[in-house]
């Protein structure tokens, strides 16, 4: 369970790096933008833990991020409670959301599986819609407090997190957790003939996922100040799996570079922001036919071999 | 001695289909046991009855003194009853080691540890140890069904259940498979159930043999009575005519006929 | 009452046409089409431009715009799905893509404000003491001569046979020497033909914006899953069974409460009964 010390290398100079690079520049606007980056990096991260490893594509990952999100709101603004609430809170609310809705649909093949958890999605955005004199309805819940005053301080906040959560994930991937997923994705008959408990694994990697994805929605409602039913769009979940595709599905570190990639690649082309959605999509295809393996994670794999 | 496995009034209905009907019998344990019927007798049904992969519609099945009712597949796996599968299904997308890796995590043998070096062993066992490393997509059929002998080996089973071992096989395999096989019993006492309809490996293999059609038991006994018992026989003349060849050559091998 | 006979009536054809094209396409080649929804739109924009810019008259842009999406679809397949058959959550995948692509497309030319298409028939109709839309009549008509059409083909045909065989057995069909590759394309063509009907159809009175596909998407889905997924009179029947549930919900309830039906049915028939109330193939 030990990293290579080149993966350590790697991951310090690009935490280092992360570090680094807003407090040189000094402009809010830039940290701002890295530190929406970095939450979808542990969206993206966490996604990939469970979907990446088992091979069960979940379409509704926005279903914990908007539960975290939520949680940070109704905590904050509806019950006057300080912000540092909500970070343990989050994680423990999507847990709740994700063996509800895990329990029922993870027995469900792959495309049914994605489809499922898209439309639990779908029914609490919908919900969030209609009790609107709980939730703000469209509107949502405004006047959410930072973190920190500082957005410096909030930007370092969420790092440390990212770090955690990466680390974490990391760890547990090359663990025997990881060698289950991985036999899970490729034949559960033989995985139960082999004694796991095929069940158990699923549903615990998805509370595990979904505890870090709530978590990072606590995070970002306390940078945004402000949470909305688009937090639970289908869209989201979307744009999450195109991040891990091009990082590369199963890494872990591939997501959060894919994360960061397209989140700047987005502010970069903000002139055209009618053709985010083109770019994206557009990259979603050049992957599925040419590059399958991802962009970040094969990349890494090349760099590490050249270093040695 | 009391039975390691005790089988009782197993029957199972697929529609109209009876496949297991009224299935009972023992296995003694330190046995090693075959299941003989022509294609679609029921073996591969009783086989996943046993293993908790279907439910059946009535009947008991104990194993080491306890009932095996509505267990999930991995429990009965952790009670000690292992099997392989008449189609390898391996992991893909991971070695060959880590396949078995995989087995040496369940709970009933999880503590022992050293789950990369146990896991060594059990490929040097089945005569893959060479091939650890290699990733299991690339893996020759004949080398897959070590494999599942591997896995099924690592979670330490008091009873082993392999279906259709030899299926497959070119003849140059079969032999050195069988072995493998006579081996394991001998040295890790093992109670094994061996479902097969290639007669000749088979019956210099087992001890004593269940024979089935059409879901029904039609006879038990020792591999020489049963390849001469008029039902037997006729099961094989009706379905094919190699078969019927096979019994006779069989039965010259163990030199009877 | 009468209104929500005849409006039920009228979104349980619009939603039998999008659902059995659906559950053609996944009968038959195992695809979960997630574009089906933009061959919908491509069919309202398509008879919406072809009006308003190419000045074509209405029944002949209708039956342009519904060949041009029928062509879309087998190109699509042909081009996009094709290779990536032996990974269905890649086809999943490239569908999505392809839904997010025709709304970009569409939004591009034709912006986000809502598009007026002509009625075919501009008359009122007066039933009982309620006034029904004409072109409410002509869709529920239009839908029920589309299904009816098909039925015919599928039974009465050799390719509509062929398409069955496929259906429940794709490698004994190959066997039989059907070509499965080519009705792939061809069931493709027939699935967005068949939605984009339906686009042509409601477009006179439905609002026509780029992302108009989305939810005759999901509600699709909803209903292939409820119905069994490859059967076609499941899909009839959970047509009749959303359709009406969501007018009678609209009605007594809200709008709101009548949108979340389909997501909530999707949900509790996974649950309950994945392999819907009429389908062979469980979801597990």
């Amino acid at each position: 369970m030990v990293m290579k010390p080149v993966d350590f290398y790697g991951a310090s100079i690009a935490a280092a790096t992360l570090a680094l690079v807003p407090w040189l520049l000094g402009s809010n606007y830039v940290t701002g933008i890295l530190t929406v980056a970095l939450c979808f990096g542990i969206w993206a991260a966490s996604w990939d833990f469970m979907s990446g490893l088992t091979g069960r594509e979940n379409f509704g990952h926005s279903l914990f991020i908007g539960a975290g999100a939520y949680t940070a709101g109704f905590l904050n603004v509806s019950y006057g409670l300080s912000p540092w609430w909500s970070l343990p809170a989050a994680p423990i609310v999507a847990v709740a959301f994700s063996i509800v809705i895990g329990f029922p649909t993870l027995r469900l093949r792959g495309p049914y599986f994605a489809l499922a958890m898209l439309s639990g999605a779908a029914v609490m955005q919908s919900l969030t819609i209609i009790f609107s004199e709980v939730t703000g309805g469209q509107d949502g819940l405004n006047g959410l407090y930072p973190l920190f005053d500082s957005e410096l301080a909030q930007y370092y906040l969420t790092l440390f997190f990212l770090v955690v959560t990466v680390v974490t994930l990391k760890l547990l991937a090359n663990s025997p957790w990881g060698t289950i997923l991985r036999a899970i994705k490729g034949d559960e008959a033989s995985c139960q003939a082999a004694g796991i408990n095929v069940t158990f694994y699923k549903i615990a990697s998805l509370m595990i996922s979904a505890a870090f994805a709530g978590l990072g929605g606590a995070l970002y409602a306390h940078y945004q100040l402000q949470v909305g039913p688009d937090l639970f769009a289908v869209i989201l979940s979307i744009n999450i799996i195109i991040m891990v595709y091009v990082g590369g599905m199963g890494s872990i570190y591939g997501p959060v570079c894919g994360a960061l990639f397209l989140n700047l690649l987005t502010e970069g082309l903000r002139g055209l922001s009618e053709y985010r959605l083109w770019v994206y999509t557009l990259i979603l295809i050049f992957i599925l036919f040419f590059l399958q393996q991802g962009l970040f994670a094969p990349l890494w794999r090349r760099l590490r071999e050249v270093a040695k | 001695m009391t039975a390691l496995l005790d089988v009782k009034g197993l029957n199972k209905r697929f529609g109209g289909l009876h496949a297991v009907k009224d299935v009972s019998f023992s296995l003694a344990a330190g046995a090693i046991t075959g299941v003989l019927g022509p294609n679609g007798a029921g073996k591969t049904t009783l086989f996943n009855l046993l293993t908790g992969f279907m439910a059946p519609d009535t009947g008991i099945v104990e194993f080491d003194g306890h009932a095996l009712g509505g267990l999930a597949p991995h429990r009965i796996v952790n009670r000690g009853l292992a099997r392989t599968f008449q189609l390898t299904r391996p992991f893909i997308g991971m070695t060959v080691r880590e396949n078995v890796e995989v087995a040496c995590f369940a709970p009933r043998v999880r503590h022992e540890g050293h789950a990369r070096a146990r896991a060594q062993r059990f490929l040097d066992q089945v005569g893959l140890g060479a091939k650890s490393a290699i990733p299991v997509d690339v893996l020759p059929y004949g080398d897959l069904r070590r494999l599942e002998i591997a896995r099924a080996l690592a979670v330490r089973p008091k009873l082993l259940l392999l279906d259709e071992p030899f299926a497959g096989l070119g003849t140059s395999e079969i032999q050195p498979l069988a072995n493998l096989i006579r081996e394991l019993h001998r040295t890790e006492g093992l109670t094994i159930l061996i479902i097969e309809h290639k007669l000749r490996e088979f019956m210099q293999l087992v001890s004593e043999v269940i024979a089935m059609d059409f879901g029904e038991i039609v006879a038990i006994g020792e591999p020489q009575t049963i390849v001469r018992h008029p039902r037997v026989v006729e099961a094989y003349i009706g379905k094919t005519d190699a078969g019927l060849a096979d019994i006779g050559r069989a039965g010259g091998d163990l030199g009877i006929a | 009452m009468v209104q929500i006979l005849v409006y039920g009536a009228v979104i349980s054809a619009i939603y039998a046409m999008l659902a059995v094209g659906f559950t053609l396409i996944f009968g038959v080649a195992r695809i979960l089409n997630l574009a089906h929804g933009s061959f919908y739109a491509l069919g309202a924009y398509g008879v919406y431009a072809l009006t308003a810019d190419a000045h074509l008259p209405l029944w002949l842009a209708a039956i342009v715009a519904v060949s041009l999406v029928a062509c879309f679809g087998i190109g699509m397949e042909r081009v996009l799905v094709r290779p990536l058959r032996r990974s269905t959550l890649a086809v999943l995948m490239i569908t999505l893509a392809v839904n997010l692509m025709v709304e970009q497309v569409l939004l591009l030319i034709f912006g986000s404000e809502a598009r007026n298409v002509p009625s075919m028939v501009g008359a009122t109709y007066h039933l009982g003491d309620v006034d029904i839309s004409g072109q409410r009549i002509v869709a529920l008509s239009g839908g029920i001569a589309i299904l009816a059409a098909l039925w015919f083909f599928m039974q009465h045909t050799r390719l509509g046979s062929a398409i069955l065989a496929i259906s429940q057995d794709a490698e004994a069909a190959q066997y039989m020497g059907i070509p499965s590759d080519r009705i792939y394309s061809l069931v493709m063509g027939l699935s967005a033909g068949i939605a984009a009907a339906a686009g042509v159809l409601v477009a006179p009175f439905q609002t026509v914006i780029p992302g108009m596909g989305l939810l005759p998407l999901i509600k699709a889905f909803a209903i292939v899953v409820v119905g069994g997924l490859g059967s076609i009179p499941g899909s009839i029947v959970g047509a009749l069974l959303l359709g009406y549930t969501e007018t009678i919900i609209a009605f007594k309830v809200s709008t709101e409460w009548s949108q979340i039906v389909s997501v909530a049915a999707v949900l509790l028939t996974l649950i309950l009964r994945p392999a819907g109330f009429f389908g062979k193939r469980a979801a597990f």
